[in-house]
């Protein structure tokens, strides 16, 4: 689904990823962990086209390629990110739109669909993360936990084949990351729901319950990739992350 | 010895300043050199030279006194005079009853006229009568506050349309471009300027009317040098030295003799009778506010008209130029930035005055006849002007907007497949929107304001009404308030509206920010 090979991108003179290389699978979870600083965010950003990179290559599906150190073309940019999502840290709801037209922007907005397919997708998904009587609530009358809630049905209304999280819980106390998390292992259980998650972060309980594959980020390369228990067994690869 | 060295150098530095004081007494006059030739103006040399220079310094001379030239706008020379900071208004001013009592006018030392200018090819006009027959009045341009203003405001009524300039030479470089259709202008401007060198396409029509003099004003209080001033003026007249004067200048006429009889009269008893004698004129009462009413109110819709017309169109160009300096491609950004530090780095008035007189003032030199179609009239101008000018203050307004919108909000509308069009037109314009309401509309209110400017295209809004009627006295201060009024009364709704729109608008109850 998503193949990442050997990318390389440095911020002018600092390098933060020297050869990157991974794979992640249709449906499958994966899990993006390393220390502080090693470029986990960066990847997944690349993988999006928020950012551009050197060297390499992003590959999504069999038809979508990002190639380093070219600008790429804008119609392939946006196909890319009709087919990835993305969940933000800082959740990034519109605020002047209520929860319901959040969720409905990306289909009606970016997709050109009839605002009333949207709205009935939109309250199905609100609904499918708790929210069902948020509608009309502006994204300030929302808590944190709440407000990514949305953001996560927002991700899914445009049907990605993928949606990356890029530390989902962060910015949020321990009672509304639990929340938001619920929503993820929902997701991650849901086997009728094919689409491949790639979750950057430092809730390394979460990776364990939920991932099917870790991938552990370190000097700018991936240097292990396998299950959880392998992962974090005691002088396994991110045993120190621990 | 050592002594008696330090005490002559001692004696020595002071000797110098101690002649200096015993120099004559200055004599200050007070004039307007942009109104230009034959009064006061600048030869090719640079030196100031015109009929009234030569005359103020025979004036001087008279009085033992050095003359200097104080330079002002016209208008604002009585003013001036009243401030102390100059002894004498001596520039084409006219004898009238109002403006005596206010400040104290001499014996007269031209008799003028008023001449009617038209273009060659004028269709309609053949005579001064024939303004008062229009079906659809003619533009008639003048020196605002003028006597020109005044005779055709005592004579036609509302039969004519009555443009106000500074400057002649603006007045006639607009008639000869057809942005005014006639002029009408002191017999000295007409004789020196009307001819086939200076202005060929150019003419003057019947014969001179609204006959008044000029005179020196002085401060109520200055009899002293009123009385030295009359006796020079009286000197000048009987000697013949003013007759030289005007000969030597083309205006010496027969209605000169005049001043003969009157500089043996008590003044300015003297003075009413002679400026009725003009067939079918008689000089207008000074307006009452009652009176002008109509014309203020005109003018305040004017004021209302030009910055509702020149808002939006500053706002869809601001709008253009910031997301262009935003997002924009770098020769975009750099256009752009070029565009908004030009504009914003430049007066207003000087760009009203490019866009307005510029193209007719170009197209008479030889090769560039083509910029006459650029000659716009005065509403374009005027709009066009205070769009532009605004347009870079509100590129920035929106440029400020769009930098406080977080940069996670065109990244999570990215990732979700919107366009770059999209993501601004959806996203991002929508909230920068909402954060320069309040700069915005301070904007506004400052464009009610400085529609005021226009009254250098000849518009009359409120400003410009009050340029002109404020030669009255007896108008000045209740004119002054209730065009203060007005401004007033048109900002501080605006104020209202933006707060209740701004509260409408905001991303909370609170009106706080997400």
């Amino acid at each position: 689904m998503i193949r990442v090979t050997n990318l390389v991108k440095q911020h002018g003179q600092t390098p933060i990823l020297n050869g990157a290389t991974l794979e992640v699978q249709k449906g499958q979870v994966a899990a993006l962990v390393g220390p502080s600083g090693s470029g986990k965010s960066t990847l997944l950003r690349c993988v999006n086209g928020l950012e551009a990179f050197q060297e390499g290559e992003i590959a999504v599906g069999d038809a979508l390629k990002l190639t380093g150190g070219s600008a790429p073309p804008k119609a392939a940019l946006l196909a890319l990110r009709r087919t990835v999502g993305m969940v933000f840290q800082q959740f990034n709801l519109f605020p002047h739109m209520t929860a319901l037209k959040n969720v409905m922007s990306g289909p009606v907005y970016a997709l050109g669909k009839p605002e009333a397919e949207a709205e009935a997708t939109a309250k199905g998904l609100l609904a499918r993360v708790g929210l069902a009587d948020k509608h009309d609530a502006k994204p300030a009358q929302l808590s944190g936990g709440q407000q990514q809630r949305v953001a996560i049905a927002r991700a899914l209304a445009v049907n990605p084949a993928a949606i990356l999280f890029d530390e989902p819980t962060s910015a949020l106390d321990p009672k509304m990351s639990a929340e938001v998390m619920r929503v993820i292992d929902d997701l991650a259980d849901d086997a009728a729901l094919q689409v491949a998650m790639v979750i950057v972060t430092h809730d390394l309980a979460a990776v364990r319950r939920i991932a099917d594959v870790v991938h552990v980020l370190g000097g700018g390369k991936v240097t292990f990739s396998g299950p959880p228990d392998e992962a974090f067994a005691p002088n396994g690869p991110a045993a120190d992350l621990l | 010895m050592n002594r008696r060295w330090v005490l002559a150098a001692l004696v020595l530095a002071f000797a110098a300043p101690a002649s200096a004081r015993d120099e004559k007494p200055l004599l200050r006059w007070g004039g307007d050199k942009n109104g230009g030739a034959p009064y006061i103006f600048e030869a090719a040399d640079g030196k100031l030279t015109g009929f009234e220079v030569e005359f103020a310094e025979y004036i001087a001379r008279e009085l033992g006194r050095t003359p200097r030239f104080v330079q002002n706008q016209w208008d604002n020379l009585p003013d001036l005079l009243k401030r102390g900071d100059i002894d004498v208004v001596l520039n084409g001013y006219e004898f009238t009853k109002e403006r005596h009592d206010d400040t104290p006018s001499t014996v007269p030392y031209y008799v003028y006229s008023l001449r009617l200018i038209a273009r060659q090819s004028e269709p309609d006009i053949f005579s001064w009568a024939d303004l008062g027959r229009q079906n659809e009045p003619k533009r008639v341009g003048v020196l605002r506050g003028s006597a020109s203003q005044r005779y055709l405001e005592g004579r036609f009524g509302n039969k004519v349309r009555i443009e106000g300039s500074e400057t002649v030479t603006e007045m006639l470089d607009l008639v000869q471009a057809g942005q005014v259709d006639l002029t009408v202008q002191d017999a000295p401007a007409a004789a020196y300027y009307v001819t086939p060198e200076r202005y060929p396409g150019l003419k003057v029509i019947d014969e001179p009317a609204g006959y008044g003099y000029y005179v020196l004003l002085t401060r109520p209080d200055d009899a002293e040098l009123r009385e030295k001033l009359n006796a020079a003026i009286r000197k000048a007249v009987s000697s013949g030295w003013l007759k030289q004067l005007y000969q030597k200048y083309g205006l010496w006429n027969p209605a000169q003799q005049r001043l003969s009889y009157l500089a043996g009269q008590p003044w300015p008893d003297a003075a009413a009778e002679f400026a009725t004698d003009d067939a079918g004129y008689a000089p207008p009462d000074p307006p009452k506010l009652s009176g002008i009413l109509d014309k203020l109110l005109t003018a305040a819709a004017y004021t209302i008209l030009l910055a509702v017309a020149s808002f939006p169109i500053a706002m869809v160009i601001g709008l253009v130029v910031a997301v262009g300096r935003v997002y924009g491609p770098w020769p975009v950004r750099a256009l752009f930035t070029i565009y908004v530090e030009v504009l914003r780095g430049t007066p207003l008035l000087l760009q009203l005055f490019v866009i307005f007189y510029l193209p007719s003032q170009l197209s008479k030199i030889e090769g560039w006849e083509w910029m006459s179609a650029l000659a716009l009239n005065k509403w374009a101008a005027a709009i066009i002007g205070l769009a532009l000018n605004y347009s870079a203050n509100e590129a920035e307004n929106y440029r400020a907007g769009l930098m406080a919108v977080p940069k996670g909000q065109m990244e999570a509308a990215l990732a979700l497949g919107f366009t770059k069009w999209a993501a601004l037109r959806y996203v991002i314009l929508p909230q920068a929107f909402r954060i320069v309401i309040p700069p915005v509309t301070n904007d506004f209110i400052a464009l009610f304001k400085d529609t005021a400017v226009c009254s250098t295209v000849m518009i009359v809004e409120l400003t410009g009404l009050y340029y002109a009627y404020k030669v009255y006295p007896n108008l000045v201060l209740e004119l002054a308030l209730a065009v203060g009024l007005l401004y007033l009364l048109m900002s501080y709704p605006t104020a209202v509206l933006a707060r209740w729109f701004e509260r409408r608008l905001a991303l909370t109850k609170e009106g706080g920010r997400a």
